[in-house]
């Protein structure tokens, strides 16, 4: 099981609040290493969030849910 | 099947989500992986990836001799892009907002557009303008505009403005190949931006390979039987709404013309034809444009194929104002669509 | 000919006192109101962003860093002369003497702005001091043109002043313009703010001469280059500058090396700035206060009172803005013709 972090996108601010905009690939399904499965946000700033090995896709903060950088915003288990 | 068999199964139909900025910047990777010729041109296209996403990852793959951050020089930067498509490569150039095109549109309209018609048809300008377009977001009088009717009317370029990202990417693909010049219209509000208000209906499947949408076909994105509202680009999301709204109390039909120029006379007919009743959504300015054109369509062949007047729903003949309340009366928003639906069903 | 204006050494100025106090007293006004608005920005663009969100919506283009060039360059002005300015034009308005609470209302959508808050941060319309500014790049000049033609045919000393960014130097009605005053022999003076960035570009990466200054010698007018971001340098190359479109002499170009201490907009990550570390180390405005209370000219507790008045104005226009009426929508259409 591998998590899926709040990348750091703010130096400047580094316990600033962000918030997950777009999951790409819903809970459930499979995705491979790599590829694009979401889209976060740290004031302006927005980073996408790639797969960070391949399995199925966990879910832990919904689209709109807030989270710090470095939080679990999802997991990829073992398929 | 299981989830993950039908996962499985969808992944190996060869599609993931993308917006619709990601879907353009992938459309023009996939063109610039075949063919060397292919560059964009334009302002902090580079490292910054476009102000509105549509070069993002471009530069980390083809390098800065591809894709290529300018000076603000818009009429040597268009220019160069005319001379070097005639030169056989094809460039795709951007204005950074419509509202910009005021400094370099004699390149645009008096050469780019004109130089196949003066040269008999002998020389070809095979290039892509891109500019970002719309209003919604307080950007103002010289920041909010969308303009595709001013570029219509004027003979020589392609106009297409996609509405979605399945779109997007086929329709960018179609005009890097055209062998003549495309402007390629994208309202900032369909991009999907992380830093706009959130548009679901920004974020669709694609396929993973290249593929094309004609440029001159529209498409329906909704079927309806009782009126038909013909739009394009960010209103087309406006319009769904509207129509998803008012199911069950009228059948709305939305057509996304994907292109003003050529524009799909035959289906706005053929929708027409069969509802009887038209609405017109158009985020450019009222008269002389867009909206006009497509009520003359029908005008023009059988005006017996309205049951009553068409309505156009469209910016008034208004620059965009800053302040919110101004500027949310102005645009063509889905409560001004849902009283023109409402009024043209009554008439 | 071109002149590069020495560095006015520190500690040993020929400015008044008085004047120098002015000086950073404008810029400390300036910075403070850029801090304030930045606050009101973010305040409730929540969660994450949402630019079209908030009293103050869309997008936000700020001064600090800037302040020098307005502080330096108004202080020769009137209310009687034009000033054009560009996208980032709080600093210059603050300086040149816009009233604040109708600025302020205008930024916040207003109906007691400038605008009726018709055309927001980037359009400042203010004809009490002949102010306006618009967010074409390089478009502003020749507005300026035209505002010095006709002060010139009323036979007044009145000039104009047009300031752009270091990007606007590479469109076209830059160099058209600096012709047509050259010719025409206009009370105007060209100010460009070279700030290193357009957006994302570097200067290196725009523009094919060191300096902008040196590209007045082109159109045959003097060409200053104020190099370190110092007030007092800009101060006195638009002495010259003003006195000689004021005594008849013509147009000139000020280049002042100027630094965008924050990003392009409001919002901007910066990513692709390389010089982000050494930013904030080149503040003018603790340097500025150091080098006046190392000579006295700001006694003890001094600058402190400058920051607090500040606020005061600053705040105080700030709540103005927001208790203003918003504009009514059925108006919308209004103000179109006259």
């Amino acid at each position: 099981m591998t998590d899926l972090l709040f990348p750091p996108l703010s130096t400047q601010r580094p316990d600033a609040e962000g918030v997950v905009t777009r999951w790409f690939v819903p809970d459930g399904e499979h995705v491979t290493a790599g590829q694009l499965v979401a889209e976060v946000q740290v004031d302006k700033v927005d980073a996408e969030v790639d797969a960070p090995a391949d399995g199925l896709l966990r879910v832990v903060v919904a689209v709109d849910g807030i989270a710090h950088q470095g939080d679990v915003i999802g997991r990829v288990e073992p398929d | 099947m299981t989830t993950t068999q039908e996962s499985m199964a969808a992944a190996a139909h060869g599609t993931h989500r993308l917006t619709t900025a990601k879907a353009i910047a992938e459309g023009i990777a996939l063109e610039m992986r075949g063919d060397p010729s292919v560059v964009y041109l334009g302002e902090d296209v580079g490292a910054y990836g476009g102000i509105f996403g549509a070069t993002g990852g471009l530069l980390d793959e083809f390098g800065p001799t591809r894709i290529i951050d300018t000076p603000i020089s818009e009429t040597a930067f268009i220019g160069l892009g005319i001379g070097a498509a005639v030169e056989g490569m094809r460039p795709i150039v951007e204005v950074m907002f419509t509202d910009f095109m005021g400094v370099c549109l004699d390149q645009i309209y008096n050469h780019m557009a004109k130089i196949h018609y003066e040269s008999g048809g002998n020389v070809s300008v095979p290039m892509v303008i891109t500019m970002a377009a719309g209003g919604g977001y307080s950007d103002a009088e010289q920041h909010s505009q969308c303009l595709w009717g001013t570029l219509a009317h004027l003979p020589g370029m392609k106009v297409v403005a996609p509405s979605n990202p399945y779109d997007a990417k086929g329709l960018m693909i179609s005009a890097i190949r055209d062998e003549g010049p495309v402007v390629f219209v994208f309202h900032k509000g369909v991009m999907g931006l992380a830093w706009m208000a959130r548009n679901d209906r920004a974020v669709s499947d694609v396929p993973d390979e290249a593929y094309t949408v004609p440029i001159g076909k529209a498409a329906v994105a909704r079927e309806g039987t009782d009126v038909t509202v013909v739009t394009i680009s960010r209103s087309v999301h406006h319009a769904l709404d509207v129509a998803e709204k008012l199911d069950g109390e009228a059948s709305v039909e939305v057509l996304d013309l994907r292109s003003l120029v050529p524009l799909d006379r035959t289906a706005i007919l053929a929708s027409v034809a069969k509802t009887g009743r038209l609405v017109v959504v158009d985020e450019d300015y009222h008269s002389f444009g867009m909206s006009g054109e497509v009520v003359a369509t029908v005008v023009d062949v059988d005006p017996k194929l309205l049951h009553a007047p068409a309505i156009r729903v469209a910016n008034p003949d208004t620059p965009v104002p800053y302040a919110r309340t101004l500027e949310q009366t102005i645009l063509p928003m889905p409560e001004r669509i849902e009283a023109a639906v409402r009024r043209v069903l009554a008439g | 000919m071109t002149t590069t204006t020495p560095t006015v050494p520190q500690g040993t100025t020929s400015l008044e006192p008085g004047v120098r106090r002015g000086l950073y007293r404008t810029m400390v006004l300036i910075r403070t109101y850029e801090e304030a608005i930045r606050r009101e920005y973010y305040a409730d663009k929540g969660p994450g962003f949402d630019i079209g969100k908030g009293l103050v919506p869309g997008e936000m283009h700020l001064s600090a860093g800037q302040e020098p060039v307005a502080a330096g360059l108004c202080a020769h002005l009137t209310a009687d002369d034009a000033v054009t300015a560009t996208h980032r034009p709080h600093h210059l308005a603050i300086a040149h003497g816009v009233d604040m609470n109708a600025m302020t209302a205008e930024i916040f959508g207003r109906e007691t702005g400038l605008g009726r808050g018709r055309g927001g941060h980037m359009h400042l319309f203010d004809p009490a001091t002949h102010f306006s500014c618009s967010g074409i790049i390089a478009e502003g000049y020749p507005a300026a043109l035209g505002q010095a033609f006709a002060f010139q045919r009323k036979g007044s000393d009145r000039i104009a002043v047009a300031v752009t960014g270091e990007g606007a130097a590479n469109q076209g009605a830059f160099h058209e313009s600096l012709n047509l005053a050259a010719l025409w022999h206009l009370p105007v003076v060209f100010v460009v703010e070279d700030n290193d960035w357009g957006i994302s570009v570097p200067r290196s990466a725009s523009t094919s001469v060191p300096s902008n200054a040196d590209r007045a010698a082109a159109y045959g007018i003097p060409g200053i280059l104020v190099e370190d971001n110092a007030v007092e340098g800009v101060w006195s190359a638009a002495k010259d500058a003003i006195g000689r479109a004021r005594s008849g002499g013509g147009p000139s170009l000020i280049e002042v090396h100027t630094l965008r201490l924050w990003g392009h907009f409001e919002g901007d990550a910066q990513g692709y700035r390389t010089d982000l570390a050494g930013v904030e180390g080149r503040d003018p405005l603790p340097a500025y206060r150091a080098t006046l209370e190392a000579d006295g000219v700001l006694v003890p507790g001094a600058a402190d009172t400058i920051a607090r008045e500040a606020s005061e104005r600053v705040e105080s226009a700030i709540a103005a803005a927001k208790a203003a009426p918003l504009p009514d929508p059925a108006h919308a259409t209004d103000y179109v013709f006259a």
